[in-house]
């Protein structure tokens, strides 16, 4: 069973198909892939609590903090809730994904000024979520077969020598490709840079610092930089938390509504 | 702010309050409670003299929560007001209270939700002051008739705020099959509105200030009181219960309720005073009271939604049939009614008769009448709405019919045409740097009535915690017994800075 660990995590950790082996490693890209889910995906579920810091190109932040659960079926359905905590006016708003593999996505947002849950259409996922560089569709949760691979080359990433794997999706409805630097040393990706369906660099994801959990390595603060608008969004990660035996009705409306 | 109400001095104490709160105020915790809320002003610009004007509003809402263990939360959402809207003030009383349709308090608190939720493993309760959002459309549900609501800023403020929280119990039980939601409330809790000199007094309820008759025109004077409320007893109190089912991705559910309308209406009796002026020339003076009160009637509402996604559309539905369903008949068609020259006649002969009875002393007498100003029928409301979100753009559009069974042409009633009434609503949103402009436009247009309500407005976002808002309010009709096209002089710009903590 694949349990990704963090959903923004996991989002931005893109899933690829063999191409070819990579001759350093004798692995292919797909396996390194799958290897980088694998190590960062040993739980079954988890809870984090999460700040995100808006940059605009002036260099004004807003906070927002929330709180990010995350789940995996053994039928391959994957699910994620989010909850927001701050700032006040958007305080109880939470976001629900249901993932499934090989069909369209299910979204859900509560919305506490309405009190009530709202569909939201998947094919909007490509949609800025709630005013960050992350998008819909990076806050949900992907599988590694919706994208092909190739290894373009092994670079250094600071200090840390890294796989270079460009990820085309088999399906380009939200980016052209994905081009990820995963570390030789822990498979967990360093930078990944996203490209528009027009084939121009988008955005930027840097992972700046890397923790054990329970004997998991997890990304704690990255920032995505979008180089179109010059507008950056960091995360950052902490109390975080891996098999805590969430139920499966937790990822509910229920809880949605519930807040906490 | 147990003081509020103790005159002028309480509003100087309030406004200070919220001045001095607003550079300080941040979300804090005490004692495992979290507390969060707001501060705001708002205000208008009326559009068009002659109507009536409001003064700045102050609020401070103060929502406070606190988890009971794992099992349950605790939660109270107070508002304070200095509400400018109030033109003559005159209830006491620090509380908006729960037996009032009209409040008339310029200060008060409000109790907008209190209530201690318990979860269990296949079940969580909720008991307390409580607003209920049953049905899928926006701003107007069908379905969602559990609470009543304040009407006194007409339908401006958001759905869930004009919301009366009522004292309630609700159940939620989820099972594989299907989750339920049953909610009880021992006592119906009448809705809010203004009082008759203020600016969102609905004019379709006020009476006429002359009835035209025969024999001329004849002053009417109106009295307004407030409801009388059905006794507190078991079988007055109201019920809902909804079961919702997620099947192949979509969300359905079917409803039933069985309460009081919440939609408002009024009842009226009337005085009609002769009194002879100068027995030798047998002159009279001829006068009407009115005497109006908001109605209450019990109706059985079957109701059914459903959502789901279709491509990059996400549509929305929702269905009500109301059994036992009154509505408000034209004044004018009652005054036709009550004034015709064999009522006249009538009303004379009887006059002239206990005149000569009474030794030529009774010169001044009183008929009290109960005009029929109700009808009730079988209806059916029901819409369908599709939003569209496309980057930082969101497009919502709904169809909202309403359908009378059986509908008298004879006996025509208000906010329906012929026994139909039809509104398209929009509203389009678009979000700017960084989501911290907003700008959109709602609008509403009711085809029968040929009326619409547009609504432009900008907020942008100073702070995460800080935002000003400006909105202009446009209304427009033909037909000035209609629901908006009544308010067609009432246009204004509202502006409104909020801090949020």
């Amino acid at each position: 069973m694949k349990i990704f660990s963090i959903p923004v995590l996991m989002a931005v950790v893109l899933i690829m198909t063999v191409v070819a082996p990579c001759s350093a490693s004798q692995m292919t890209p797909y396996q390194i892939m799958k290897k980088s889910e694998d190590l960062l995906d040993q739980a079954k579920d988890s809870k984090s609590d999460m700040t995100m810091i808006l940059i605009n190109k002036k260099g004004n932040k807003r906070v927002r903090e929330l709180i990010s659960y995350g789940k995996n079926l053994d039928n391959g359905v994957k699910k994620t809730l989010l909850i927001f905590k701050a700032p006040a006016d958007v305080k109880g708003t939470s976001f629900l994904s249901w993932s499934f593999p090989g069909r369209e996505d299910k979204q859900w947002l509560y919305l506490p000024a309405l009190a009530r849950v709202r569909q939201i259409s998947s094919a909007s996922k490509g949609e800025s979520f709630m005013g960050t560089e992350f998008s819909y569709y990076d806050m949900g949760r992907h599988h590694l077969d919706d994208y092909t691979y190739k290894l373009l080359r092994e670079e250094k990433v600071g200090e840390q020598m890294c796989y270079v794997i460009e990820a085309t999706p088999k399906e380009k409805k939200y980016y052209s490709k994905v081009i990820s630097w995963i570390r030789k040393d822990n498979f967990i990706p360093a930078r990944m840079d996203f490209y528009d369906k027009s084939g121009r660099l988008l955005k930027r994801n840097m992972i700046k610092k890397i923790e054990n959990i329970d004997g998991i390595n997890t990304p704690m603060y990255m920032e995505m930089h979008n180089v179109q608008t010059e507008r950056t969004t960091i995360i950052k990660l902490a109390n975080v938390h891996y098999n805590i035996g969430l139920p499966e009705r937790f990822f509910t409306e229920r809880y949605m509504k519930r807040g906490r | 702010m147990i003081r509020l109400h103790e005159g002028s001095k309480a509003s100087i104490i309030f406004v200070l309050i919220c001045k001095l709160l607003m550079p300080a105020a941040y979300a804090f915790n005490y004692e495992g409670f979290t507390f969060n809320g707001h501060i705001e002003s708002r205000g208008i610009k009326t559009l068009n003299s002659g109507t009536p004007k409001e003064d700045m509003s102050y609020e401070l809402e103060l929502d406070s929560e606190r988890d009971i263990g794992s099992w349950g939360k605790f939660r109270l959402a107070l508002k304070a007001v200095d509400d400018g809207k109030v033109i003559n003030p005159t209830h006491n009383g620090v509380f908006d209270t729960f037996n009032r349709v009209y409040q008339d308090r310029d200060q008060y608190i409000n109790v907008d939700e209190a209530y201690i939720d318990i979860y269990t493993n296949s079940a969580d309760f909720r008991l307390g002051i409580q607003k209920f959002a049953w049905g899928r459309l926006d701003e107007i549900n069908p379905t969602d008739n559990l609470n009543t609501q304040d009407l006194t800023e007409f339908v401006f403020p958001e759905q869930n705020v004009r919301k009366i929280g009522a004292p309630a119990f609700k159940a939620d039980i989820y099972s594989d099959l299907f989750n339920t939601e049953i909610a009880w409330i021992p006592r119906y809790i009448p809705y809010r509105l203004p009082t008759p000199e203020e600016r969102w007094f609905p004019p379709i309820l006020k009476p006429p200030t002359i009835v035209h008759s025969s024999t001329g025109d004849i002053p009417v004077i109106s009295h307004y009181e407030d409801a009388d409320l059905p006794a507190f007893k078991l079988s007055n109190s109201e019920i809902g219960i909804r079961i919702s089912k997620y099947i192949k991705g979509w969300d359905a559910s079917i409803s039933y309720f069985s309460g009081y309308d919440p939609t408002p209406l009024i009842i009226g009796t009337t005085d009609i005073t002769v009194e002879l002026l100068d027995p030798s020339s047998f002159k009279t003076q001829i006068r009407t009271d009115a005497y109006v009160k908001p109605s209450l009637h019990r109706m059985q509402v079957f109701g059914f939604d459903f959502t789901n996604t279709i491509g990059k559309f996400t549509l929305r539905g929702e269905c009500a049939y109301y059994a036992g369903k009154y509505y408000s008949r034209k004044t004018e068609d009652i005054m036709r009614e009550e004034t015709t020259k064999e009522k006249q006649k009538e009303i004379m002969d009887k006059f002239m008769k206990d005149y000569i009875e009474s030794g030529m002393k009774d010169t001044r007498q009183v008929f009290h009448t109960n005009p029929d100003v109700e009808v009730k029928k079988n209806s059916m409301k029901y819409g369908l709405g599709v939003d569209y979100i496309r980057g930082d753009t969101t497009l919502s559009v709904q169809w909202i019919q309403e359908y009378i069974f059986d509908y008298d042409k004879s006996r025509p009633v208000y906010l329906n045409k012929k026994g139909v009434d039809t509104t398209f609503t929009l509203s389009l949103k678009q979000l700017y740097l960084q989501d911290t402009l907003e700008i959109g436009l709602d609008g509403m247009y009711g085809v029968e009535f040929r009326q619409y309500l547009i609504k432009p407005h900008i907020t942008y976002s100073f702070t995460d915690n800080l935002k000003g808002t400006i909105e202009a309010r446009i209304l427009q009709g033909r037909d000035t017994d209609s629901a908006i096209g009544q308010f067609r002089d009432n246009d204004e710009i509202f502006a409104r800075m909020k801090y949020s903590f």
